[in-house]
């Protein structure tokens, strides 16, 4: 082989992968540029690997973007947001309604342009402004009601949160602390049920006061009230509907009670801080949240109670989740302003009553 | 240059302990004394002008105190058991000994929830034994926090204990009885004053593990039985009280040192 030749094939060679690769570093660029924009999901840890498969993968598909899952619990979180104010990390944060009003009073939060959120019109009323300055949506709401032992005659027949008060209960009955979402809950609706303002609470924490010596305890977490209805200690006891399943699974004689004063119901909401950068792009992510189908895989796996109301989740997810007409209609809410303005007050007044002898 | 080497070699643990450990715990402190900027002894008075507080505070030191005297009550003997078997047997106790301390904290007290329930064991035990004729009250009490507790930090006193028993000279006891002690003499006189290191090391241990432990009074106790960890948690995640939160953590550092300082003074 001659030189001239083998400088021409080298040449061709050389030409050949440059051209050859040019789509591919056009590609990448591309990719780069929608891989640059990354949004920030500040959320509760649990949940983390479902929430991947049914909401941050396909919407990362669909946007072509990064998604970065901070994940903590709410105080801890909104601490995080108070601290980075002027600097702002996170793009998007889910909390409870009550914590994201307090969040938007101490200014961390910025408003979402609903007119843009084409699945908005799905959301049950109450979710779609629960703050009432568009700057919350809710994406899920779960409702707090009652488990009793069907086959004990001192619970079975509790129809009313007032038959919490019942002499024949002492010993089997169990409370949650006002700590968690399930003790504010039966607080609200032990305030309700005895004629209080709904405004104080103080009927409600006087009322539970003088049965405190009935409770075995003020369950904290989810886990132990499964546990003391495992062990036979519980025989009736205020729950949040994402536990019912597990509660099931403990073999125990137990139905779900509707009060007749009705069921407590608690939202979570999605929320933009203040000085996002992103904010067009988490709009489309809290729309993508919001929609039929995402709000259906995630009530199917039992994430979520669904907040969009055509959502069909399969049959037999129904027992855990609140979903229907009957579940949706029979729910009360606390107003958000009263809880982030009384709360602090509430425990206190709660502790000094329960705590002391 | 020995002295200059020397810092040198010190220097990159003093810059961790300092940078990343008391910056931030003096930083935490400093928050208890703060108001508006200013300094100020407010917060600590008017956390304990609240009688729930005082009640908690007393609790805590109570149900601390008596898990830290209790075990040594127990670990004592125990501990001079310990060191006269042969030592390969001493290492199976050994093991024994700081098992609890390897299963995990919530495991370890939601068996206590099962054991201590109306229908438990000891509920079953005093019923059997003609003690009880109704099921008693036994979980969600001081006395079920004191018991899972005791669990949990006995074993940091026992091997405390047996460290400084290690130690002592062999021969002592042998020379306190020719010199005409008996047993319990040789023990308080000599056993006790050689090794009140290690019941001050096991005490400091065990008191500041009962005082900052929370899994156990959460779960065991509840909020019928508030104690300065539990509360520390609302403080911080329920009522967003920082100010209170840093004066919890002031008191428990005190609390623990004014402890050690009294097991050391005690002990002279």
């Amino acid at each position: 082989m001659n030189s001239p030749l083998l400088a021409r094939v080298g040449l061709a060679f050389v030409l050949g992968s440059v051209l050859g690769a040019l789509p591919l570093v056009a590609q990448s660029q591309s990719q780069s540029q929608s891989q640059s924009r990354s949004l920030v999901v500040s959320t509760y840890g649990f949940n983390g690997d479902l929430l991947k498969k049914h909401v941050y993968d396909p919407f990362k598909a669909q946007c072509k973007c990064d998604l970065v899952i901070e994940t903590g619990n709410v105080a801890e979180r909104l601490a995080k947001l108070e601290a980075r104010r002027a600097n702002p990390v996170v793009d998007l944060i889910q909390m409870p309604d009550f914590t994201a009003l307090e969040a938007s009073n101490k200014g961390l939060l910025q408003p979402i342009a609903l007119a843009k959120l084409k699945n908005l019109g799905e959301v049950y009323d109450f979710g779609r402004d629960p703050l009432r300055n568009q700057q919350a949506v809710a994406n899920t709401v779960y409702l707090v009601g009652l488990v009793v032992r069907s086959d004990k005659p001192a619970s079975a027949s509790v129809t009313s949160w007032k038959d919490l008060w019942r002499p024949e209960l002492k010993g089997h009955l169990m409370l949650a602390n006002i700590t968690g979402n399930q003790g504010l809950a039966t607080l609200f609706m032990a305030d309700k049920a005895w004629g209080g303002l709904a405004t104080d609470l103080s009927t409600g924490i006087g009322k539970i006061a003088a049965i405190k010596g009935n409770v075995v305890t003020f369950y904290t977490q989810t886990a132990q009230m499964t546990a003391l209805f495992a062990q036979d200690e519980a025989w009736v006891a205020p729950v949040g509907r994402f536990a019912w399943p597990n509660l099931k699974k403990t073999g125990k004689p137990l139905k779900w009670v509707v009060p007749k004063e009705g069921q407590l119901g608690v939202m979570n909401v999605l929320a933009i801080p203040k000085g996002a950068k992103n904010a067009d792009l988490t709009e489309q992510l809290i729309d993508f949240w919001l929609s039929r189908d995402v709000q259906t895989a995630l009530a199917n796996d039992l994430v979520d109670s669904p907040i969009n109301r055509n959502a069909r989740p399969r049959a037999d997810a129904l027992d855990g989740l609140t979903f229907g007409a009957e579940q949706i209609d029979s729910l009360t809410f606390m107003k958000p302003d009263m809880v982030v303005r009384e709360r602090a007050g509430w425990v206190n007044q709660w502790n000094r009553m329960i705590s002391t002898r | 240059m020995h002295r200059r080497l020397a810092w040198l070699l010190l220097a990159p643990a003093l810059l961790f302990i300092a940078l990343l450990f008391m910056a931030p715990v003096l930083a935490l402190l400093a928050g208890a004394f703060r108001i508006d900027g200013a300094w100020a002894l407010s917060p600590l008075i008017t956390f304990f002008d609240e009688p729930l507080h005082r009640e908690v505070y007393w609790r805590t030191l109570r149900i601390a105190g008596l898990a830290t005297l209790t075990s040594a009550l127990v670990c004592y003997p125990a501990a001079l058991a310990m060191v006269r078997v042969p030592p390969p047997w001493r290492g199976l106790l050994t093991g024994l000994v700081i098992l609890p301390l390897m299963v995990s904290p919530i495991a370890r007290t939601y068996s206590w929830i099962v054991l201590l329930g109306r229908n438990g064991f000891f509920n079953a035990l005093l019923q059997g034994l003609g003690l009880s004729d109704e099921p008693l009250k036994l979980l969600f009490t001081e006395g079920a926090v004191f018991v899972g507790l005791l669990q949990l930090m006995m074993p940091l006193m026992l091997l405390s204990l047996v460290s400084a028993l290690e130690n002592l000279p062999a021969d002592v006891l042998a020379a306190a009885a020719t010199l005409g002690a008996n047993r319990w003499q040789a023990f308080a006189k000599v056993v006790l004053p050689l090794t009140q290191e290690g019941l001050i090391v096991g005490g400091t241990l065990v008191f500041t593990g009962c005082v900052t432990a929370y899994i156990t009074p959460a779960l065991l106790g509840g909020p019928q039985v508030l104690m300065l960890e539990t509360l520390l948690y609302q403080k911080v995640n329920v009522m967003s009280d920082p100010a209170s939160a840093s004066v919890i953590a002031v008191l428990l550092l005190v609390t623990t040192l004014m402890v050690n300082q009294l097991l050391k003074r005690v002990s002279k």
